[in-house]
C-alpha cells in the first residue's frame, strides 16, 4: 500500500504543497483569522431580489445535478422496450451513478415498500442536492475568495494589501477591510435547510392524505376516545395535539441537524487550519467529506420514513 | 461581570452540558453495536452501518447545543 503510493508524481505534488506552504510563510502572507458570518452576505441584487453568496451556489449545485443527469440518461434509447440488451448497459460515469442510485433504490424498497416508486423521486432528489451542497463547500476558494468589503457596525476590519487581506487589524471602527465571499456551501445557510426540511415535511402530509384521503387528519383530531369513556376521549384530544406538534418539531430538528453539522464543519476546518496548517487539516477534510454524505443520508432516510409513517394509518397498523 | 463575560460563560455551559448527554449515548451505541458485532460477525456491515445512523442521531442532540454555543458568541 505504502509502496504504491510512493511514485514520483505524488512525492513531486507533496513537495510542491510543502514549498507553497514555506513561501507563503516566508513572504509574510498572513490571512486574518475566519470570521463567522451566520447570515450569507448578499452579493448582487436583480431588481428588488437580492442574491446571496449561498443561493448562487445552490443555483451552481442545481446547474450540475441537472448536467450529470443530462449526460447520464442521454445515450438511452427513447423506448426502452424495443431497446436491445447492449444498448442498455451503462459504461464509465453513467454506470457509477446507476450504481448509486440502484442502490438507494433498494434500500428505500426495504423501508417504504409499495408506495417505494412515489418516495424515491423526492428523497434521492433531496439526498443529491444535499450531498452536492455539503462538498462543494470543501473546495479551495469557496468561502475564502470574494468582494472585500468595510465592515458592518462599528467593527474595525482589517488592511488589505493589493488584493490579499493581512491579518493586521485596522484600528479605526468602520475602517479596512472584511471578506465578503462570492460562494458559501448552501448548507451553511439556514434558509437553505429550512426550505429543504419544509419540502419534506409538507409532502409527508401530501402523501398521508394521498393514502388515506381524509382520515390522514384523524391523528390530528380524534374524538373517538369518547365512545369508550370521557378519559380516553380527553387522552386522545391530547395526543392528536402531540402530533401536531411533533410535526412543526421536525421542521426543526430537520434544519438544524443539517445546518449545524455542515456549519460546525466549516468552522472547525477554519479554525484548524490556524492551529495547525495543513498537516493536521488533511484528515479533517476527510471527516468532513464523511459527515457532508452522512448528514445527505440521514435526511433522505428520515424523509422516507416520514412519508411511510403517514402513509400507514392506526386502523392498518394493528392488521399486521 | 459584564455582557460579553456572561455570554462567553453561557456559551461554554450550553455546549459542556450539551455534549454530556450525546457522549453517554454515542459510547452506549457504540458499545452495543461491538458486543453485537462479536456475537454474531457475519451480520457486521449491516450492524456498523445502523450504528452509523445511530450515531448521528445521537450527535445531532450536540450539534443543536453548539449551535446554541455559536450563536451565543458571535451574534
Amino acid at each position: 500500500m505504502l509502496k504504491k503510493l510512493l511514485t514520483v508524481r505524488n512525492l513531486v505534488i507533496l513537495l510542491l504543497a510543502i514549498a507553497l506552504f514555506v513561501i507563503s510563510g516566508l513572504l509574510g502572507l498572513k490571512v486574518p483569522p475566519p470570521e463567522v458570518a451566520l447570515a450569507a452576505e448578499p452579493i448582487f441584487h436583480i431588481g428588488s431580489f437580492v442574491v446571496s453568496n449561498a443561493l448562487l451556489t445552490t443555483w451552481i449545485v442545481t446547474i450540475i445535478l441537472i448536467v450529470v443527469a443530462f449526460i447520464t440518461t442521454r445515450r438511452y434509447p427513447k423506448d426502452l422496450t424495443a431497446a436491445k440488451n447492449s444498448e442498455l448497459v451503462p459504461s464509465g460515469f453513467g454506470n457509477f451513478i446507476e450504481w448509486v442510485v440502484e442502490g438507494l433504490y433498494g434500500f428505500a424498497e426495504g423501508v417504504a415498500g409499495k408506495w417505494v416508486s412515489k418516495f424515491f423521486p423526492i428523497v434521492m432528489t433531496i439526498f443529491l442536492f444535499i450531498v452536492v451542497s455539503n462538498w462543494i463547500g470543501l473546495i479551495p476558494g469557496v468561502g475564502t475568495i470574494g468582494f472585500l468589503e468595510h465592515p458592518h457596525g462599528d467593527k474595525a476590519g482589517f488592511v488589505a494589501n493589493g488584493a490579499f487581506l493581512t491579518a493586521q487589524e485596522s484600528h479605526t471602527a468602520g475602517e479596512g477591510f472584511i471578506l465578503a465571499p462570492f460562494l458559501r456551501a448552501p448548507s451553511t445557510d439556514l434558509n437553505f435547510t429550512v426550505a429543504l426540511a419544509l419540502v419534506a415535511v409538507f409532502m409527508a402530509q401530501y402523501f398521508g392524505v394521498k393514502a388515506q384521503k381524509l382520515g390522514y387528519f384523524k391523528k390530528f383530531v380524534d374524538f373517538s376516545g369518547f365512545k369508550q369513556n370521557i378519559g380516553m376521549g380527553i387522552l386522545y384530544v391530547i395526543v392528536g395535539v402531540l402530533e401536531a406538534i411533533s410535526e412543526v418539531a421536525r421542521i426543526i430538528s430537520f434544519s438544524f441537524r443539517l445546518f449545524g453539522n455542515i456549519f460546525a464543519g466549516e468552522i472547525l476546518l477554519g479554525v484548524l487550519a490556524f492551529l495547525i496548517p495543513f498537516f493536521v487539516t488533511m484528515p479533517f477534510y476527510g471527516l468532513e467529506l464523511f459527515i457532508g454524505f452522512i448528514q445527505g443520508f440521514v435526511f433522505f432516510m428520515l424523509a422516507l420514513v416520514f412519508f411511510s409513517l403517514a402513509t400507514m394509518g392506526h386502523g392498518e397498523e394493528e392488521h399486521h | 461581570m459584564d455582557v460579553e463575560g456572561l455570554k462567553a460563560i453561557g456559551a461554554a455551559l450550553a455546549i459542556g452540558l450539551g455534549a454530556i448527554g450525546p457522549g453517554v449515548g454515542i459510547g452506549i451505541i457504540g458499545g452495543k453495536a461491538m458486543e453485537a458485532m462479536g456475537r454474531n460477525p457475519e451480520a457486521a456491515g449491516n450492524i456498523r452501518t445502523n450504528m452509523i445512523l445511530a450515531i448521528v442521531f445521537a450527535e445531532s442532540v450536540a450539534i443543536y447545543a453548539l449551535v446554541v454555543a455559536m450563536l451565543l458568541k458571535f451574534v
